[in-house]
């Protein structure tokens, strides 16, 4: 391709050298050439856009039309015995079925079958198996393994939730408590630290209102120049958050972000609110974070102590984690064992369990491929890995009573 | 702004629009000048740090007029000089440290300033070339901001020729059309296709070290040899399709740089189309010095093809020491002579058993070629290990599975190297077949404002909406 065309520009360059003038642009083109590139544009866009909707298909309903978004009380909850038919762009068609308790359990919520040892699992969408058939996610394969490994009958209920991140699951731990464990497993993401304070999403309304807020500080401005240069930023950024939010550009992320070295190093460029738990010395903010966590977890802890059941805490990565452990090298700076060290000494310091499963991820080549590109949750081949994983942890003597029988 | 960035372009573009305000070469050589040193105030904000730079072009320019002045004995000192001086600025690693400046320094472009002041010298020192460069014209050419970061390295009186120009070189809507797509096919080989190859390399090398089965470990490494040429390539001569469409909008023509590389069917042939204008001057300022100098001291006819042969070997070696300070590179020098000097001999070889007319017919089989074409990117890809690794990573590499795994590895390279390079070929003569009275339709510029138009827009979604940024433009670093 490159190649006809050096021919052509020195040919041109040449008839330069001899003095040649520049042959006239017919008419025509002044308006045929411009109009040839727009329809390029235009076709392309749309043909992209399309194979891009074909290929990344979503469904019209999402998964928070099950849940309650709006009571701080007691933050994200599923709505008792609904049933939601959710696909997001790179999953397939999933069922997210509520018990009466409002949990994504597989079961009914209510006594242990007879001999079985119960772990309670919380935390957030990790836990609950966001975009994975129920039967797929680890919380449903767990049992399975650690019965294995163990000889015990083991069943595991899962109280997980979407946006129940690390301050919801103190609210929501008597959920925990009711379902009457033998054990409470936290499984954990970076993303349940980074949001260790949230209870409850902001409001469509609120969103809405604050573009208006920004347009009437705009039209407010000194100057007409000052003026005219905020709404164009409000306009461009507006015009750049559609493209953003075009299905293209997700098709284009999801192919890129299959390469493990794009993906990292785009994630580390994200800014320090979403990838600053990767760096060895945390920030101020991710500091507060850990303060936060370091309370809800005392709190949790001593409510598990004062039932007599163990607290268990595990960390489970991230994509970029996930890649950066399994490359074995990172960027000076960077550390993607920082957290996890943070969130031990956290759990240990109140008389908690900590597990640890990062290290295997070292064996796993490329383990990003195991989540979802773009939306960064574990797709079903991940969550069989991570149930293998925390079988094995767990099946070590971690916790007493799942010990393997000899 | 030292990279193909959005940026540099726009900049590009701005000078080039200013520049064209007037056609008094006055006003043109003014606005390349100010619009260089802008470039440079641009990459850094500090003076202080453009010390040694100046040191080094007015010690340059000082050799520069000794030999204008007659002052023949000079030329062999103020090169010295200019030389000795480079290797302290840039800090070769054999130097030991103690010798080198402590504070932070301003190096970006100071391996091209090189060539260009050596050429002045070495020019200057011609009897049959006698002219004046002034200050003025000297820091214009040496500092020209689009042949700064990377080259292409331009000859002075090419140069001069159309910036000092009286009537400058024709500029009209087709060739302003041509370099604008020019640009954009520049912009879309760095930032898309440079950025996608180095993460095919980059995703490679780190499955090296994973616990992979071995098919999927082959795969990697051949992979991590094949995607860098490619990725340089794209990097490199994307860099310098702006740089020059830059330039011809400033009326300037600035010589190519590439010439279709992977075509060549030898190494010879490679490096006639690779980095062409580094490879043309160190042809004219080293290899044919050489060699004359050789065959004055040796008169043998017999060992003339040899002298030959071993001045190709010392110009290429050097071709691959000047593009690092380290230890690396001389293995890299040593891989470029040594296949230059071995292809040579080769062909002697073949002249000499199947005799001048059959080597000649032997030399057109296209089953030949493609094989040639296939060894020579087979053998460059092994020699860019030592381009673009450490010996750390070159031991993790080539460690990472047994020699005899390497040579299948590398004999995959070359025969698929040996097909795909075959059936592009074969695809490009007949997709440029297709003709109409103007010329290939493909060259047509309905056909570049549609391919331009979706280039653009794949660079845009790229660079703009998925915020990846391009890997730095390789020979920057030189």
């Amino acid at each position: 391709m490159n190649d006809a065309h050096l021919r052509f520009d020195r040919g041109a360059a040449a008839g330069d050298a001899e003095g040649c003038r520049e042959r006239k642009l017919p008419l025509r083109d002044w308006l045929l050439l411009p109009i040839l590139s727009l329809l390029t544009i235009c076709f392309l866009a749309a043909v992209t856009e399309s194979i891009a909707r074909r290929m990344f298909s979503e469904s019209k309903t999402d998964e928070e039309q099950c849940w309650v978004l709006n009571d701080p009380t007691t933050g994200v909850r599923g709505i008792p015995n609904s049933v939601c038919q959710v696909k997001i762009p790179e999953s397939q068609l999933t069922e997210y079925k509520y018990n009466s308790c409002g949990h994504r359990a597989g079961m009914e919520c209510g006594p242990r079958q007879p001999g079985a040892y119960r772990i309670v699992m919380t935390g957030s969408s990790f836990a609950m198996g966001l975009a994975v058939p129920r039967e797929q996610t680890f919380a449903a394969l767990l049992p399975q393994e650690l019965s294995q490994r163990t000889g015990h009958k083991v069943e595991l209920y899962n109280v997980g939730m979407g946006y129940r991140f690390a301050h919801s699951v103190a609210l929501r731990f008597d959920d925990a408590l009711a379902a009457k464990p033998d054990v409470i497993l936290w499984a954990a993401s970076p993303m349940d630290i980074e949001q260790s304070s949230f209870v409850v999403p902001a409001s469509q309304a609120s969103a809405g209102r604050g573009l208006w807020i920004r347009v009437h500080e705009a039209l407010g401005r000194e100057s007409a120049w000052n003026k005219a240069r905020s709404l164009w930023e409000i306009a461009s950024a507006g015009l750049f958050s559609h493209l953003e939010a075009s299905r293209t550009v997700l098709m284009l992320q999801h192919f890129l972000y299959s390469s493990q070295s794009l993906y990292v190093s785009s994630y580390l460029r994200g800014g320090d609110e979403h990838s600053g738990f990767l760096k060895a010395e945390p920030s101020a903010d991710w500091k507060n974070r850990l303060r936060q966590t370091d309370m809800d977890v005392a709190n949790m802890q001593a409510r598990a102590s004062a039932a007599g059941i163990p607290f268990v805490t595990v960390l489970l990565p991230n994509r970029s984690q996930a890649a950066m452990i399994s490359m074995g090298e990172w960027p000076a700076g960077y550390d993607p064992y920082k957290l996890e060290g943070e969130l031990r000494s956290i759990v240990t310091s109140h008389g908690g369990i900590y597990i640890d499963i990062l290290p295997d991820f070292r064996n796993i080549p490329n383990p990003e491929r195991y989540y979802f590109p773009v939306d960064g949750h574990p797709d079903a081949n991940g969550h069989a890995i991570i149930a293998g994983m925390l079988a094995k942890e767990l099946a070590r003597g971690a916790v007493p009573g799942l010990r393997a029988t000899e | 702004m030292d990279s193909a960035s959005f940026q540099f372009v726009m900049f590009g573009l701005a000078a080039a629009m200013l520049s064209n305000l007037s056609r008094s070469r006055v006003w043109r050589s003014i606005v390349l000048f100010i619009a260089s040193i802008a470039f440079l105030a641009l990459l850094s904000h500090d003076p202080i740090v453009f010390l040694p730079l100046i040191g080094f072009l007015l010690l340059g320019y000082a050799g520069l007029l000794l030999v204008e002045r007659g002052w023949s004995k000079a030329m062999v000192f103020s090169l010295l000089a200019v030389i000795v001086v480079y290797i302290w600025l840039k800090k070769y690693t054999f130097l030991p440290e103690g010798v080198f400046l402590r504070s932070a320094y301003f190096t970006l472009g100071l391996s091209y300033i090189l060539f260009r002041v050596l050429h002045l010298i070495i020019e200057a020192g011609d009897a049959s070339e006698r002219r004046h460069v002034g200050l003025g014209a000297y820091l214009i050419y040496t500092l020209n901001f689009t042949t700064l970061v990377s080259g292409p390295i331009q000859r002075y009186d090419e140069f001069a020729r159309d910036e000092f120009a009286i009537e400058p070189i024709v500029l009209g809507p087709r060739t302003v059309g041509l370099q604008l797509e020019r640009i954009v096919r520049g912009f879309f080989k760095v930032n898309v296709l440079a950025m996608l190859l180095h993460a095919v390399q980059e995703d490679a090398l780190a499955q090296m070290s994973q616990p992979l089965p071995l098919p999927q470990k082959l795969f990697s490494a051949f992979r991590l040899a094949v995607a860098y040429p490619f990725f340089l390539y794209a990097n490199f001569s994307g860099y310098i399709d702006i740089v020059i469409a830059l330039a011809r909008l400033m009326r300037v023509r600035l010589p190519e740089n590439f010439d279709r590389p992977f075509s060549a069917s030898s190494f010879l042939d490679f490096w006639n189309r690779w980095h062409i204008t580094l490879s043309t001057w160190l042809k004219t300022y080293v290899y044919n010095p050489l060699l004359m100098a050789l065959m004055r001291r040796i008169s043998s006819v017999a060992l003339e093809p040899l002298l030959g042969v071993f001045c190709f070997f010392v110009t290429f070696f050097l071709v691959g020491v000047w593009h690092g300070r380290t230890s690396e590179f001389v293995v890299f020098g040593i891989l470029q002579g040594g296949g230059i000097s071995i292809n040579k001999l080769w062909q002697l070889g073949l002249a000499r058993g199947l005799g001048r007319k059959g080597y000649k017919a032997f030399a057109k089989n296209s089953i030949y070629i493609a094989f040639g074409r296939g060894l020579t990117f087979s053998w460059f890809a092994f020699s860019t290990f030592w381009f673009w690794a450490n010996w750390k990573q070159i031991d993790k590499v080539f460690t990472a599975i047994s020699i005899a795994q390497w040579l299948v590895v590398w004999l995959a390279i070359w025969l698929s190297a040996t097909v795909v390079l075959s059936i592009w070929e074969v695809l490009r003569a007949a997709l440029l077949s297709i003709k109409t009275a103007e010329g290939p339709v493909l060259t047509s510029r309905y056909a570049r404002v549609v391919y331009a138009s979706a280039l653009g827009l794949a660079a845009f979604v790229i660079t703009f909406l998925l915020n990846q940024p391009a890997p730095d433009i390789v020979y920057k670093a030189f």
